[in-house]
This record gives C-alpha cells, structure tokens and sequence, in this order.
C-alpha cells in the first residue's frame, strides 16, 4: 500500500521532465548567447575557491611526496631534493622499510572506524526512536544526549586515559572489586588497548548518529503508522518496513561519514596514548604525525598522507552515491 | 583546622628560602650585568622580544615568578624594551613549532631547545651563529660550563646555543632501602646493580629500580649509556648510519628491558611508565634505585615519603657481565643535557636577543634558576659567587656535569630517538602484558627501526 501510495505522488506531477532545463538542454542544445543557457561561467569565483582551497594543498601534498624534504631543506621547502617514487616504495613494496608499519596502521584505522561505527549505530538508532516518541521531559533528555558529543575529544581522551590507567583506573577498580578480572589489567597497551580507543570513541560518536536518525525519524509521516497499524503490523513490523526504509538514505549518509571521521580521528589516540602508541591502536593519522613532524620526515608523511587519501576514496565514493540517491529521493 | 594547620616546619622554611632570595632580587637587578649600564642606551636597540620556552611542568609557579626577575632586570638595563613568552609542554610542540617558524621564516626571536634539538636546529639553517664578538658580549666562552658547550654547535666556530640551564645525570638511592638490604654502598658495576636490587625488591610493593619504556626520552637516554659504557655508539661517526641493530645495542636494550622481564627488580607495571612516574614512585619509597636521573626530581623527592632518606651518587659504569670498564668504554653517568638559547636568523631584534641573555645568563639569575626551579646554573662564576650552588646533592651533580659526554651532533640524532624508542616501547608492552619477551623480537624491531632510520636519513 505504501508502495501505491508514493508511485502515485509522483504520477502526480505530470510533466516534470519537460521542466527540467537540464534535460531540454541536452535534448536540444540552445544557440550560443541564448538567454536560456546556463551561466557557467558565473561559477568561477567558486571553482577557484575549491581549486585554491582543496586541490591546490593536495597538489602541493603531492609534490612534497616526491621530495626529500626534511628538517635540513624545511626552511626552503620548494628546492627540497626530488627523490622521485622512493617513498612510495618504502612505504607501499613488501621490503620497504615502513610498509609493515604502514600496512598495521592501515590495518588499525580500518579496524578501529568500523567497529566504531557498527557499535554507535544500534546505540544512535535505538536513543532516537525512544525520544522521538511523547516522554515527559524530553526536551532536557535531548539536549543531555549531546553532551559526549560536545566535549572536546582531548578532553574526552583525557577522561579515558584515567580511566584506563593501569591499577589505579575505574575499569581496573572495578574488575577488582567484582572479581571480574585482575586489577593490574593493562588497557592502554596490548591488545586492549583498540577496546580502550573504541570505547572512548563510541562514547563520544554515538549522538552523531542520534542525531542523524532522529532528524529523519521525524520527516516521517505518522499517517505511514496509522496505515501499517490498521495493515496488522506491530511495532518490529513497522520499524521494519515503514521506519527503516525511510531512514534508510540519511542512516547510510551517517554511517559513512562516521566511518570516515573515526578513520581521519587524530586527537583521540594521540591523547590516550601519546606517539609511542601500541601497534594496535597506531592509527593512520597518528602515524603520518610523527613521521612528519616528529622525525622530520615531511616527504615521506606526505607520501603517507596520499596512500590514505586515495584509501579514504572509498568510502567518500560511497557518501557521494548516497549523497546522490538523497538527491533523487528529493 | 585552620589552613595554617597544614604548613609543616619543612614547608615554610622552603618559601622563607624562595622569599628570601626574590627579596634579595632588588640588589641583583643593580648588580646583574650592570658594568654596561653606563654606556649609551640612545643607540641601542629597543623593542619587545618574544621567547618560546619549554615549560616547567614540575615548578610552573617557581618559573613564572623566575621569568618576572628576569623581565625587571632586563628592562630595568633596558629602558624602553621587554619581552613576552610562551611555552611548549611537549617535544612535539617544540619541534612543531620550530617546523613552522623556519618554514615561514617567522616566529620568535630567541628559541629554547633541550641539548638535542640543537641539533636539528642548526641542521635547519635558520639559527644565528654566536660569534666570537657576540660571545665576548657574554662574559666569554670560558665563562660557561665547558662541556654544556659541546652541544651548542657542531665546531667551536659554529655555535648557535648559549647555555641557559643543565641536567647532570647521576644514580639516586634510597638509603634507607639499601640499608635494610644490607648493602653498605652504592653499586659501581651493573651485576652489583642487579644484585643490590634484586636484594631490595619483594615483587609486591617494593623494587629495586624503575625505568619508564613509554617515556619519549627515557629509552634511548639509557640505552646510550649502556652502549657508551660498552665502547660503542649508536649512530656511525657520519651521522648517515645508524647502528641500532648492533650487538652492543641488542645487548644494552636486552640488558634493560631484563629488568622487567627476567631479573624482575622493577615493577612490569613500569610498562606504561613516563619519566614523571618513575620520580614519583621513587619519591613514594618504594624504589631503591632510580637510575641516570637529573636534578629536576629534587623538589618532588623533597616533598614525598624518601625526603632525608636519599642520595645522588655515581651510578654503575661496568657494563653487565663484565669486571671492568672495556678498552674502548667510557665512565658515562650521562649525556651533556640542559637547555639552550638561540636566536632566530629572522629575528629582527638579534642585537636585543643578545642583551637578554646576558641578562639570563648572568650569575644572580643562574642562582634564581638553581634556588626557585632546582637547575643547575651553567655560569661558572654562579658557583664562586653562590657556593651553596654546589653543596649536596648539587655536589654530586656538578661533577656528574663535567663527566657527561656530547651526543653526536647531528640533525638525524632525533629522528634516532624516536626509531629507538617506539622499538624498545613495542617490546617492553609485550612484557608488560605477557610478562616476558623474545630476543628475536628484540632483534627484528631494532633492525626494523634501523631500516626506518636508513630511509629517513635518506
């Protein structure tokens, strides 16, 4: 029935495609000088924003991982020695002297945004359907949902720390005093120490997704319910085949820019664990830092830098189709 | 109880001690380098400097109310001109801001680098080199801490720092702890080093060392010593190659991360330990022996459980498993460490920058430094003019000073440093967590950092 109901709304607007001045335009092309063809050329105040802002430092990026540069050549950056695709070997073939390590921190982004994303998804999904419902006081519950999503992450980071500081942190005091594992537990270091950064993280992520899916829930509307209801669909049903399809373009719009900023999360490991951290939690940008400013290594982070940005294509490719799909849905 | 309640008999005599000598400052502002005050102030140079300081984390107060003296002794010589300061926290934020400034060529008029980072620096090019006439300006190179010298530049005719403060190292026991061990004195190799500590430690609350693999510091600083002591070095005498996956370094690292792992005199809880946390459980007194530490610990030893109760004395120079020192090892207790002033190529106000640190390094302000931040003054005439500057435990240091060896002065120092320490860090979590380690891994990670070094230096 829903179904019926949208293919008929857009029956509704017949003539639609006859309005569009990009579709006349490509079925017969207008005449040089028309007062119907698009003004192009009145955007190259902001193509040349966007090609100073956003391709000018990635040019500049790329060239900077063609040379040596470093902390005997900083103060003349532009005569910096070319050494052509050599950090690209060391970091990208199996014998390069930092693929290993490249390859871990690699490994560490992708695990840590993923789970990261798939835990503050349930957790996001599930705050927003409850207090988009009628609740007393759901304005003050609303805003109190935003505070991990307000503090700022080194702040965040801090609070973590503490509380994963080996024998004398919360989570070690209470595996203590609930026999539930041993007080000297280390979390900042080990295998434990991507649980301790996804924990932190998620605290703080999680009203992104809240965020997010409450602002869809509420451009649904209630007639959808009141339609499924008088179907036979329950609650599960309904969220099933009414909640979850609508959501659906702005939830994956959400997830993907999650995983993207858990994947670009600087400040967080950083602060938790400082530039010697475990290999597990040696998250790409953390990498690229000391490479670059703390051994001086500029050409070589900067090569680095590239590897991650072609690496983050893939799920910007996907935020662009779903950006484009909210396109169509609108 | 009143707030008077909690100000203890050693509490007030320490600020009867720093109010006395901030009392005593107005007689140091006349004094301090006054001999030039008659000259013609018309043609000087006036304007306000900017400095970028490392940050007293330990003595943040003492520092602030240091560079307030500092400040009235230089306008007061200076009318017409001042200066303001920032700080760094970390090396990162040193270094940062270093990248920055001599990228865009701008930025403070005077740095202050650790003995390190001079280095790296000098390698960038964009600081003054203090000239002979600059140094007369100064008192003279003679006047300074000889040693300290050493890592101002790479030759005599190429030094660009001027030594402000010093970080003598040497071995801090708890006299107490060695006494109920039995053991009558300090240790002078390191196989009575183990025993002593090994006599001092019960495996629960009490150790008998600690050391801080997560430091970004602490790691290579005491690996160098080991490989010192063994003869050998770290880096080859060119600076292009590193030597870390030498049997000597294998040895030394094997040598300290065994301290958690196999002769267990220090805590595996040490695994996360920082520089401060090693103090801090030393100042607790559960520490028999905190090894190649500086001074900059005093004031916190002074205020925790081992106060009256510990001694700076030299530390073990026989490496492990030997008799006596080898052909090519040397008595290191430490590396020439302290911190230094430069002055920015791009400076605009070189002649002022000048005249502030003959403020800075006059002797009244070195005898601030020493009482009000416990540094070790680098103007000689500080320890005639002042001899408390040199009475116990500053006794012990001062000869450690003399006895502390330069490290290489390279610009790819640093980048050791950091190679070196991420290895020996990745290792020493593996013990944290397991409670042991394989020498292989140990081998595996100090020749990768050594690739990674190759390919850095390039």
């Amino acid at each position: 029935m829903i179904t019926e109901e949208r293919e008929s709304a857009a029956v509704a607007e017949p003539g639609i495609e006859q309005v569009v001045p990009g579709a006349s335009a490509r079925a017969h092309p207008l005449p040089r000088g028309s007062p119907l063809r698009a003004p192009y050329w009145m955007m190259t105040p902001s193509l040349a924003l966007l090609a100073l802002i956003v391709f000018l430092p990635i040019l500049i990026a790329f060239y900077l991982s063609l040379t040596g540069l470093n902390q005997y050549t900083i103060g003349d950056w532009l005569h910096a020695p070319f050494v052509g695709l050599r950090h690209y070997r060391d970091t990208l073939l199996p014998q390069g002297a930092f693929a290993s390590s490249l390859f871990n921190s690699v490994k560490a982004s992708v695990a840590f945004s993923l789970l990261t994303t798939v835990l503050i998804t349930p957790i996001g999904v599930g705050a927003a359907l409850l207090f988009n419902q009628s609740l007393r006081g759901r304005a003050f519950f609303r805003a109190m949902m935003l505070i991990p999503y307000i503090i700022p992450t080194f702040v965040n980071a801090i609070l973590w720390r503490l509380v994963f500081m080996n024998g004398t942190g919360l989570v070690d005091q209470l595996l203590g005093d609930f026999h539930l594992g041993s007080r000297e537990t280390f979390w900042l270091i080990g295998p434990n120490a991507l649980w301790a950064m996804v924990l932190a993280d998620v605290w703080a992520a999680w009203p992104f997704v809240y965020l997010m899916s409450l602002a869809a829930l509420q451009t649904i509307p209630g007639e959808l319910y009141d339609a499924a209801t008088i179907d036979g669909a329950n609650g599960v049903r309904s969220f099933r085949h009414v909640t979850l399809p609508l959501m659906r373009s702005t939830l994956g719009l959400a997830l993907v820019l999650s995983t993207i900023n858990h994947f670009n999360n600087f400040t967080l490991p950083y602060v938790m664990f400082g530039i010697s951290p475990p290999e597990q939690v040696n998250v790409l940008p953390l990498n690229i830092f000391v490479n670059s400013f703390v051994t001086f290594n500029f050409g070589l982070g900067a090569a680095m830098s590239v590897v991650a940005l072609v690496i983050m294509l893939t799920p910007a490719v996907v935020y662009l189709r779903a950006a484009r799909v909210g396109d169509e849905t609108r | 109880m009143s707030d008077t309640a909690g100000l203890t008999r050693r509490t007030f005599l320490k600020a009867a001690g720093a109010g006395a000598a901030v009392a005593s400052f107005p007689t140091i502002l006349l004094s301090c380098g006054n001999e030039n005050t008659s000259t013609s102030t018309a043609q000087k140079q006036t304007g306000t400097l900017s400095l970028f300081i490392s940050k007293d984390t330990a003595h943040p107060q003492q520092q602030i109310q240091l560079m307030d003296l500092v400040k009235q002794a230089f306008e007061k010589q200076n009318p017409g001109s001042t200066f303001t300061f920032d700080t760094y926290a970390s090396a990162a934020e040193e270094q940062t801001k270093l990248e920055t400034a001599v990228a865009a060529r701008e930025g403070p008029d005077i740095f202050e680098f650790g003995s390190t980072v001079v280095p790296t620096g000098y390698a960038s090019g964009a600081f003054e080199v203090i000239t002979n006439t600059m140094w007369d300006e100064l008192g003279g190179k003679k006047a300074f801490f000889q040693p300290q010298l050493a890592m101002s530049g790479p030759s005599p005719d190429k030094l660009i720092g001027v030594p402000w403060s010093g970080n003598p190292y040497a071995m801090v026991i708890n006299k107490e702890m060695l006494q109920a061990a039995g053991i009558s004195k300090p240790p002078k190799t390191w196989n009575e080093f183990v025993d002593a500590a090994k006599a001092m430690t019960n495996g629960r609350d009490t150790w008998g060392t600690a050391m801080a693999p997560a430091d970004g510091f602490d790691p290579w600083h005491k690996i160098w010593l080991f490989v010192t002591q063994m003869g050998a070095k770290l880096m080859d005498d060119t600076g292009k190659k590193g030597l870390l996956d030498s049997d000597a370094s294998v040895e030394a690292c094997a040598f300290w991360l065994d301290w958690m792992a196999n002769f267990k005199i220090a805590s595996r809880q040490n695994a996360t330990f920082k520089g401060a946390d090693e103090t801090k459980s030393f100042a607790s007194g559960k520490i028999g022996m905190q090894v190649m530490t500086g001074p900059g610990g005093i004031i916190t030893y002074d205020q925790g459980a081992v106060a009256g109760k510990y001694e700076y004395v030299v530390g073990p120079t026989v490496p492990y498993g030997m008799s006596s020192l080898p052909a090519k090892g040397k008595p290191a207790q430490g590396f020439v460490s302290g911190q230094y002033m430069t002055i920015f190529k791009y400076s605009k106000n070189k002649e002022l920058a000048l005249r502030l640190m003959k403020v800075m390094t006059s002797p009244e302000i070195q005898y601030q430094l020493f009482k009000l931040r416990a540094q070790q003054p680098v103007v000689l005439e500080t320890f005639t003019k002042y001899p408390d500057a040199k009475v116990a435990p500053w006794d012990t240091l001062y000869d450690a000073e003399l006895k502390s060896y330069p490290t290489p002065f390279f610009g790819s120092w640093l980048q050791l440093e950091v190679v070196l320490g991420k290895a020996i860090n990745s290792i020493a979590q593996q013990i944290g967590v397991t409670g042991t380690y394989s020498k292989d891994a140990l081998k595996a990670a100090l020749s990768q950092a050594n690739q990674q070094l190759a390919a850095s230096i390039g």
